[in-house]
């Protein structure tokens, strides 16, 4: 299987000008799209619900069934959302934690995924079995033991590592089984081939690995970095578990501020959420070219 | 792009580094700090704030630090911390969780300390009290209490021409007005239940099991008592409302209460004074809860007391913890939280204090009723630890009959059952 | 050379291990210790208030196999997933592959999915809650102006289950699509053309050459939708807390209720250990018919 590809445009150009006999009511965009618009809308449903949410007065979000279009759009909300704690800080907490996660993450991630696809070893089904096993059991159960062994790195490793700390946020999330397993699966489809040329060349694993399979896997690899950031930043439960001092906390603890016992601030909380939201977004709208495959003419067909 | 990677790591990692070697560790000699986590946000958690600031500050030798965490789930955060050696020194804690954080070897029982006059343990309400008490032992001082009454929309009961309630209101004038009140085709109810079967729709249920005479548990807690005749007439009414009439709302969300009542889409609603503050778009009143026709429960009602619970971490930090505790629930503290927030006064001196009471009606209207209404507070939840598994049952056996698909007695008869063995249990 | 075909040499041994021990030390530590540490409170009997830990032996996994709710838990479990992980599969690989062919605006709907994913389970959850509403929902509002009643869905022991079903199905689209469109880079333009020119119509295109390929990628997403699905709890949670009188109590919410409603840690983690054991052989014989399917 070749990774080599025409531009897509072509395809669906060429789609277009298929066979005289099916004389197709051309528009002047593709059909797909009627599809797909209504789709996004649904699947976006949410966003939009709590863009508005966040220009609304706070009475304006005390009514059901909810109001759909604020009087008059409250900006102030964010301004005071922002003010309303130190989201300053819980940006840098957040950001700090999130991309120390993601790069461990690729990191280690390709390196056992590769092991996994590509290399038969002693033990592998096993090891695999063991690794992916630690998906099969409920965080909420494995938390306490969690937080016992964080606190144990805390007493007896380093400080900051420990209970209350942001190091406490990235240890145990430096490497999951979601990624190799991600990781693996993609890299299966690299085509063979190149790795066996590479190797009669002399090319070490590593080597491989890097300049050949990695390369390859833009696609894959970028996937997994925008759904571990993902992850690592919406994370609540156990950084409320583990954080009790305010300068250590993350975004999400921050929005809990709005949320009390008997009522929640919903205009500030969704300012607030839409805001913790914005860095995701540009920094996915930004890496948006390494989700296409590169078009890197190898020479060898399928 | 490796390279360029590698860079963006070992600066992330300069940084943490760095920012996490500044954060504080206390210093061995210097003022005894003390940590409180509460779940105190807006009005409350300023004027929190600002007491304990004016603590520390009379209060050099003590450093008391507050952390916000959301009252749902501190529970989780409390259990975690204390098997992990990092508890609290105090904490805000619901007080139907009492009779289990009782068994907390950390928990301080402040049985001892509140025997000593300055606390004035009498002036607390007698169902706080209650609340705070697991046996012998004394888990918490109280920190807030609230109840339950009518509150009604005034606009909808003038434009229906049905007279609002009144002192001497019975479950059938109840009934009758919210069957008037009600017309589903528009979306309209006259009243609203929070129905999802947990202790938020027991507990609005157990004001009517004592008004009609029943109670939760026989004397010595070893047995159901709600599948009593007095249980099943008062689940009976909630059918009637609910299968009959259906001019009842059942809210599965447990927070619609609030916002279908701002919007004028259900007439009354029984809530406590939490809610009054976001009725902001209509005109509303307060009333006691009605009685039963033929009973003596009169117009009771339930409350439900909160409390600050301290924990042991070593003699020092304990002994401030409980001085900051008792300082906090003192009369004056009391007043001066009332009055900033707007929450009911937990101690009799300052709720029967005519001055505060006005006051607080200035800034929420309605508020001085739900004070004099702590009167009607005559019973308390059981404080055992299987009161978890004893709600679970009977909130289902209620939703169950609001939900048409059981019959009041049968429902209550086999809750009663679930019950039981679960009390015989530990 | 070392063939890829043979018997599993030495220095391949060691470079597998290499590569993979960082993963199995973080892992091992953060991820199996624990796991390890909840099979021995399984056996306990704790509340999670007081220190002590008696022994209790299976006494934990008797009472699961006598407990009604359970059996309940584990009916709902099973119906929820045999109807999302399909669904979500089918819903993101249509709207994948929909996308796919927009090129002009893929990246404003690649965009829309992720972001999608996102949104927390409890804004999610009031979304639908509201949507859903017997009274003043949009559906009902729908299905009214086309003739048909008001259906009480969340609020429905029959139905509730079925809206959580869609629900997830609707969260977890973003996630599908994430994934297929990273699978579809991957399907070669030429294969297509090819067909093309025979005269092969899209849709036979697609069934015959993309689908075969995104073959990893579809059991990326079986085991991982899986293994989620049999572990729902946070939609559960901001919606229904498991009712309508039991009808969403689906195993790792009764688990959690248990422990932290009813203080009995050690039979939530029996529990968990009992739902780990059938997830992992779940996902064995997925891994099985995968292999079985790529060899035809």
């Amino acid at each position: 299987m070749t990774t080599t590809e025409l531009p897509p445009t072509e395809t669906v150009a060429r789609e277009a000008s298929s066979p005289p006999r099916e004389r197709k009511f051309r528009l002047p965009f593709s059909p797909w799209h009627l599809v797909l618009i209504p789709m996004t809308f649904v699947l976006i449903l949410p966003l939009l619900w709590m863009l508005v949410t966040s220009l609304e007065t706070e009475s304006e979000t005390n009514r059901f069934p909810p109001v759909l279009l604020p009087e008059r759009p409250r900006f102030e909300n964010y301004t005071e959302a922002w003010a309303a704690a130190p989201f300053g800080h819980f940006f840098l907490n957040s950001a700090m934690v999130t991309v120390v996660v993601l790069i461990s993450n690729l990191v280690v991630c390709s390196l056992a995924g590769y092991a996994f696809a590509r290399i038969r070893f002693l033990g592998r089904g096993a090891l695999f079995v063991t690794l992916m096993a630690t998906l099969m059991v409920p965080f909420q159960v494995t938390m306490i033991p969690v937080f016992l062994i964080v606190k144990w790195f805390g007493d007896n490793v380093w400080e900051g590592l420990g209970i209350d700390h942001i190091g406490a946020l990235m240890l145990p999330n430096l490497a999951t089984a979601f990624g190799i397993f991600f990781l693996r699966q993609f890299f299966q489809t690299v085509p063979v081939e190149l790795e066996e040329a590479a190797r009669v060349d002399g090319t070490s694993r590593l080597g491989v690995l890097f300049k050949i399979v990695l390369p390859l896997s833009l696609p894959a690899m970028s996937t997994l970095a925008a759904l571990t950031v993902l992850t690592s930043w919406n994370d609540f439960l156990w950084p409320l578990i583990v954080i009790t001092s305010q300068d250590q906390m993350t975004i999400p603890l921050g929005l809990s501020y709005f949320q009390g016992a008997h009522r929640v601030k919903w205009p500030l909380l969704m300012a607030a959420n839409v805001m913790s939201l914005l860095p995701m977004l540009l920094v996915f709208i930004g890496a948006q070219r390494y989700f296409v495959q590169s078009v890197a003419s190898t020479g060898i067909k399928g | 792009m490796t390279r360029s990677r590698l860079c963006i790591a070992l600066v992330a990692i300069l940084a943490f580094v760095l920012t996490a070697c500044g954060g504080g560790g206390s210093s061995p000699s210097g003022p005894t700090e003390i940590a409180v986590w509460h779940g105190y946000q807006d009005t409350e958690g300023e004027v929190f704030k600002g007491l304990v600031a004016q603590y520390n500050k009379d209060h050099p030798d003590v450093k008391v630090s507050e952390l916000y965490s959301s009252n749902d789930l501190v529970l989780q955060k409390v259990l975690t911390a204390v098997r992990g050696g990092s508890a609290p020194d105090v904490a805000y804690m619901f007080g139907s969780w009492s009779p289990n954080i009782a068994q907390i070897p950390q928990v301080v029982d402040m049985a001892d300390e509140v025997k000593n006059p300055d606390w004035k343990w009498d002036d607390f309400y007698p169902a706080e009290r209650e609340a705070a008490t697991v046996g012998d032992k004394i888990v918490g001082v109280p920190a807030l209490v609230d109840n339950l009454a009518i509150v009604y929309n005034e606009k909808l009961f003038a434009d229906a021409g049905v007279a609002p309630p009144t002192k001497d209101w019975t479950w059938d004038d109840f009934r009758a007005a919210a069957a008037k009140l009600a017309d589903p085709t528009k979306g309209q109810y006259g009243w609203l239940i929070p129905a999802d079967g947990s202790e938020d729709t027991v507990w609005h249920y157990l004001p009517m099991l004592w008004e009609a005479g029943g109670d939760i548990l026989n004397s010595d807690d070893t047995k159901a008592a709600f599948n009593s005749p007095e249980g099943v007439k008062a689940v009976t009414v909630l059918q009637q409302m609910a299968v009959n009439d259906k001019s009842v709302y059942l809210d599965t969300t447990n927070e619609n209460g609030p916002k279908l009542m701002n919007s004028g889409k259900v007439a009354m609603l029984i809530t406590g004074p939490w809610d009054l503050s976001q009725l902001s778009d209509i005109s509303y009143g307060v009333q006691v809860m009605p009685t039963f026709a033929g009973s003596n429960g009169g117009h009771q009602t339930i409350a439900g007391p909160d409390n600050w619970v301290v924990f042991d971490n070593g003699d020092a930090k304990k002994k401030a913890a409980v001085d900051f505790v008792k300082w906090l629930s003192a009369p004056e503290q009391v007043k001066a939280f009332s009055l900033g927030t707007g929450d009911l006064p937990i101690r009799t001196s300052v709720g029967q204090d005519q001055s505060v009471l006005t006051k607080l009606n200035e800034n929420v209207p309605g508020t001085s009723t739900f004070v004099e209404n702590l009167s009607n507070v005559k019973k308390v939840r059981p404080t055992v630890q299987q009161y978890p598994d004893v709600s679970e049952a009977l909130g289902q056996a209620i939703v169950s009959v609001m939900l048409g698909k059981e019959q009041p007695e049968a429902a209550l008869n086999s809750a009663a059952t679930a019950a039981d063995t679960a009390l015989a249990e530990k | 050379m070392p063939s890829l075909l043979g018997r599993l040499s030495r220095t391949d041994t060691a470079a597998g291990w290499a590569l993979a021990s960082p993963a199995a030390v973080l892992i091992g530590i953060f991820g199996l210790l624990p796991v390890l540490m909840s099979l021995q409170l399984s056996f306990q009997q704790s509340d999670l208030l007081r220190p002590q830990t008696p022994w209790v032996g299976l006494a934990n996994y008797r009472k699961l196999a006598e407990d009604p709710v359970f059996v309940e838990a584990i009916k709902h479990t099973i119906v929820y997933t045999a109807l999302f992980v399909p669904g979500t599969m089918l819903v993101g690989l249509f709207v994948a592959a929909a996308m796919n062919r927009s090129v002009r605006f893929i990246s404003v709907y690649r965009t829309a999915a992720y972001i999608t994913m996102a949104v927390s389970t409890i804004s999610q959850g009031i979304i639908f809650l509201w949507l859903t509403d017997r009274d003043y929902g949009l559906v009902n509002a729908g299905l009214n102006a086309v003739g048909i009643s008001s259906q009480p869905f969340l609020a429905s022991p029959s139905q509730a289950l079925y809206v959580i079903v869609a629900m997830t199905i609707w969260g977890w689209t973003g996630f599908s699509v994430i994934v297929y469109l990273a699978a579809l880079q991957g399907v070669p333009a030429e294969l297509h053309e090819a067909a093309m020119i025979d005269g092969a119509s899209a849709f036979t295109r697609f069934r015959t050459i993309t689908v075969p390929l995104l073959g990893p990628a579809n059991l990326f997403l079986l085991v991982w939708l899986t293994i989620n699905a049999l572990q729902l709890f946070d939609e559960v949670y901001a919606t229904t807390r498991g009712g309508p009188l039991r009808a969403t109590t689906v195993i790792v919410y009764y688990l959690w209720d248990r422990a932290f409603v009813h203080f009995d840690a050690g039979y939530a983690a029996a529990m968990a250990y009992a739902l780990f054991v059938v997830i992992l052989i779940i996902t064995a014989v997925q891994f099985r018919l995968a292999r079985k399917h790529v060899q035809n």
